[in-house]
C-alpha cells in the first residue's frame, strides 16, 4: 500500500457521520427503550430487562402478524415478478409503441404509495366504488374488498403489486436489453419451443436481475406500512396487521414506546434472518445454474 | 473602503435580526387542531373570526389522526399545538398526563363577561378532570337512530324501540341494493361507538364499579352476538365504514336505517347531497346507551402563546349568539341555546335528540378509555367477521383490557 493510499479511510468519515446520526443513534436509542416499561404518558421510565421481548414473544398476536407479514410479503412479491416479468418478456418481444406503453405502465410507480392506495380505496369503495358500482351494474356481486378478513389480504396483496410491479418489469426489461442475440437465435435454429428458450435461454440469463428485484422487494414488503394504513388500517379485526402495523398500534396509538421498540428489534432481527436465508437460497440457485 | 465595510456589516446585523425575529412572528399564529366534522368547521370558523385574519391557522382531519397529532406533540411537550379539539374521553386521558392548560383562573376571569355560568353542571363535570376545567365546551352530540320514514310507513312497521324492533326492521327492508341497515364498524372511534351502543342496549355496560371488565359476560357476549347477526343486514365494506361512509349511504338511499351522529342529520336534508330530503327521520337509538359526548377545545399546557388570548378566542366562538347560529350543526351545550324553542321548531331532529340524550350514556370516565377500545374494537371486529368465536373474543378483550389497567395502575390489590 503506497503513502497516501493510508489515509484514504478519511474519506469515509462524512458518511460515516451521516449514517451515526439517521441509523445508529436511533438504532441504539431504540435498543435501549426496548429495555424500559415506558409510557409516554407518564415522566417514568422503568428498567425491565427483557421483559418487554418475553412479553411480546408470549404473544399470540406477534405471531399472528408475522404470520400475515408472510403472507402479504410473499404473495405480493410473488404477483409482482410474474406479472411484472410477463409485461418485461411482453414489451421485449413487441418493437412497436414500447416506450409509451412502458411509460403508461410505469404511471402507477410514479404516484405516491399512499396517493395510489387512496385512489384505490375509493375505487373498491363498496357501492358507490368504481370497482363496485362498475361490477354491479353488469350484474355482478362484488365480494367485499375491504371488510372480508381474505379479501382485504387479497386487496392489499393487489394494491401493493399495483404499485410496485412496474419497477420489476423495468428492471427485467432492462436487463433483457442485455440479453445475447446470439443464443436466442443459436437456440431457434435448434429448434427449441419459446418455452424451452425461456426456461433455458432466458431465465438463466436473467438470474442475477432476478435475484435482485426479489431480495430488493423482499426487503421492501416487509416494512410495508403505507398500503395497509391507508387501505384497510391493519383491519378488518386483525386480517392485515402486519407487524409494522402492530409496531405503530404499540407505540403511536397506545403510546407504549418501550414496547414498541422492543417488537421494532425483534422484526429487525426475524427480517435480517429470512432475508438472508433467502438470499443465500437464491444465490446457490444461480451458481447452480452455472455449473 | 470603510464605509462598504460598515454597509456590509450593517446589512449582516439587518440580516441576523430579522433571521431571530422570524419564529418570534410565526410563533404568534395560534394553532389548532380538530376533527373534521360540520360542527368543527363551524365553531373553528367563528375562532378565525374572532382574531384579526392570519392570526388563526386551522387545521382538520380524521379524529384517530388528530389524536395520534395531539399524542406524539404533547408527549414531546412541543408547541407546535396551541388549542385542540378533545371528546371527553380524550380530554381526561390528556388532563391525567398533565398536557392541558387548567382554565379554572381564566373562567372565573371572564364568567360575567361571556355568561359562562349557563353551561350546565353535568356538561361542565365532562370538561374537567380531577376538579379542575380544561375545555372550552362546545358541543353536546348525541347519536339518533336515523330511519326511512317513507319505508317504514309503506311496509307497515312503526319506529324501532327495542333492538328486536330495530333487527326485524332490519330484515324487511334489507333487499338488493339497499341495506337493511348502515354499521360503522371502522376502527377505532366508529366502531367504538357502535359497541358501546350494543354493550349498553344488550349488554351490561364495560366495567364493574372497580374497573375491571365484565363485557365478556354473558349480557356482554348476548350484545357482540347480536351485532354479528346485525351486520347480515349492513351494506358490504361496513368494517372500514365511518361516519361518512355510513352518512352517504342514507344519504344516497343506500341503506334505510341506522345509528348516526346528531351533527349528521342536517346532511340529510340537503337536496346537493341528499336523495332522501325529507324521507329520513329520526328517533332515540332503540335500547339506550347509545353515546353522548361533550366536546371542546383546550389549551395546551406547552403553547408559549398568549393563553388569556386564546381562552377568549374560545369563549367568543361559544358564545350565546355563536351557538345558536351552530345550532344546526350540533346540540349546543349552553342552557339558555338549548331551552330555545325556536330551534325546536326548525330543525325537526331535535325532539329525537333530547330523547337520546335522556337515554344515552357518555364513554366510562377512565382516562385510558381510548386504549381500552382500542383493545376491545379488535376483538370485536375479528368476532363479528368470524375470525373467531364471539366468548373467545371477547375473553382475550378483557384479559388484555385487564393487563393494560393494570400496569397504568388502576388496580391496587
Amino acid at each position: 500500500m503506497v503513502r497516501w493510499q493510508r489515509g484514504l479511510w478519511l474519506f469515509c468519515l462524512p458518511s460515516f457521520g451521516l449514517l451515526t446520526i439517521v441509523l445508529l443513534w436511533p438504532l441504539a436509542y431504540a435498543i435501549y427503550l426496548s429495555f424500559f416499561d415506558y409510557y409516554l404518558g407518564s415522566d417514568v421510565r422503568t428498567f425491565v430487562g427483557l421483559g418487554n421481548y418475553i412479553d411480546l414473544l408470549s404473544e399470540t398476536r406477534l405471531w399472528n402478524s408475522m404470520w400475515t407479514t408472510i403472507v402479504i410479503a410473499f404473495g405480493s412479491v410473488a404477483l409482482e415478478f410474474v406479472v411484472g416479468f410477463a409485461l418485461a418478456l411482453a414489451l421485449y418481444g413487441n418493437r412497436i409503441g414500447t416506450k409509451a406503453f412502458s411509460t403508461l405502465l410505469f404511471l402507477p410507480h410514479i404516484i405516491t404509495p399512499v396517493v395510489a392506495t387512496l385512489f384505490l380505496k375509493w375505487m373498491l369503495a363498496s357501492n358507490w366504488g368504481l370497482v363496485d358500482a362498475t361490477l354491479l351494474t353488469i350484474g355482478i356481486e362484488p365480494p367485499d374488498w375491504l371488510g372480508n378478513p381474505l379479501w382485504a389480504k387479497i386487496s392489499v396483496i393487489l394494491a401493493d403489486a399495483w404499485i410496485f410491479t412496474p419497477l420489476i418489469m423495468i428492471v427485467l426489461y432492462a436487463a433483457l436489453q442485455g440479453l445475447n442475440n446470439s443464443l436466442l437465435e443459436a437456440a431457434r435454429i435448434d429448434g427449441a419451443s419459446n418455452w424451452r428458450i425461456l426456461r433455458h435461454v432466458v431465465i438463466p440469463a436473467l438470474i442475477p436481475a432476478i435475484i435482485f428485484t426479489i431480495s430488493v422487494r423482499l426487503m421492501d414488503v416487509f416494512r410495508f406500512f403505507d398500503t395497509i394504513y391507508v387501505l384497510t388500517g391493519g383491519g378488518p379485526g386483525t386480517a392485515t396487521e402486519t407487524v409494522t402495523m402492530y409496531t405503530y398500534q404499540l407505540g403511536f396509538r397506545m403510546l407504549q414506546v418501550g414496547k414498541a421498540s422492543a417488537l421494532g428489534v425483534i422484526t429487525l432481527v426475524i427480517v435480517a434472518v429470512l432475508l438472508l436465508t433467502i438470499n443465500r437460497m437464491l444465490t446457490r440457485i444461480y451458481r447452480k445454474g452455472d455449473q | 473602503m470603510k464605509t462598504s465595510r460598515i454597509w456590509t456589516l450593517g446589512a449582516s446585523a439587518a440580516l441576523l435580526a430579522a433571521t431571530l425575529a422570524t419564529p418570534a412572528l410565526s410563533q404568534e399564529t395560534i394553532r389548532i387542531i380538530g376533527h373534521r366534522s360540520p360542527p368543527n368547521e363551524y365553531y373553528t370558523g367563528a375562532m378565525q373570526k374572532a382574531l384579526p385574519e392570519g392570526r388563526v391557522s386551522v387545521e382538520l382531519m380524521p379524529i384517530d389522526k388528530e389524536m395520534e397529532l395531539a399524542s406524539i406533540t404533547m408527549s414531546s411537550k412541543s408547541d407546535a399545538i396551541d388549542v385542540l379539539y378533545l371528546t371527553d374521553s380524550s380530554l381526561k386521558r390528556f388532563a391525567a398526563n398533565g398536557w392541558l392548560e387548567p382554565l379554572d383562573d381564566l373562567w372565573a376571569k371572564y364568567k360575567e363577561e361571556y355568561k359562562l355560568d349557563d353551561f350546565p353542571p353535568a356538561i361542565m363535570e365532562a370538561v374537567s378532570y380531577d376538579g379542575h376545567i380544561y375545555s372550552m365546551p362546545v358541543l353536546t352530540n348525541t347519536e339518533l337512530f336515523f330511519y326511512r320514514k317513507d319505508l317504514f310507513d309503506e311496509a307497515g312497521i312503526a319506529a324501532p324501540k327495542t333492538m328486536d324492533d330495530y333487527q326485524n326492521a332490519a330484515a324487511k327492508l334489507d333487499s338488493g341494493r339497499m341495506s337493511g341497515t348502515i354499521m360503522s364498524l371502522k376502527p377505532v372511534d366508529a366502531a367504538l361507538n357502535e359497541t358501546h351502543w350494543y354493550l349498553n342496549a344488550v349488554g351490561d355496560g364495560w366495567f364493574d364499579e372497580n374497573w375491571r371488565p365484565i363485557f365478556n359476560q354473558e349480557a356482554g357476549v348476548k350484545a357482540i352476538t347480536r351485532m354479528k347477526e346485525m351486520s347480515e343486514f349492513a351494506p358490504r365494506g361496513f368494517t372500514s365504514h365511518a361516519n361518512d361512509e355510513s352518512t352517504i349511504n342514507l344519504q344516497q338511499g343506500l341503506a334505510a336505517m341506522g345509528l348516526q351522529w346528531f351533527t349528521r342529520a342536517a346532511s340529510m336534508d340537503d337536496p346537493q347531497k341528499s336523495r332522501v330530503v325529507g324521507k329520513i327521520d329520526w328517533v332515540a337509538p332503540p335500547g339506550g346507551g347509545a353515546r353522548v359526548a361533550n366536546d371542546g377545545f383546550a389549551i395546551s399546557a406547552f403553547s408559549s402563546g398568549d393563553k388569556e388570548e386564546m381562552f377568549r378566542m374560545l369563549a367568543e366562538a361559544s358564545s350565546v349568539d355563536s351557538m345558536i347560529k351552530g345550532a344546526e350543526f350540533s346540540m349546543p351545550p349552553r342552557l339558555s341555546v338549548l331551552q330555545n324553542e325556536e330551534l325546536s321548531e326548525k330543525y325537526r331532529w331535535y325532539p329525537a335528540a333530547r330523547a337520546a340524550l335522556e337515554d344515552g350514556k357518555p364513554f366510562p370516565a377512565l382516562p385510558d378509555f381510548n386504549d381500552v377500545g382500542d383493545i376491545v374494537t379488535r376483538h370485536v371486529l375479528r368476532a363479528v367477521t368470524g375470525e373467531v368465536e364471539v366468548k373467545a373474543a371477547l375473553d382475550q378483550a378483557a384479559k388484555e383490557t385487564e393487563e393494560l389497567l393494570a400496569s397504568r395502575g388502576y388496580y391496587k390489590n
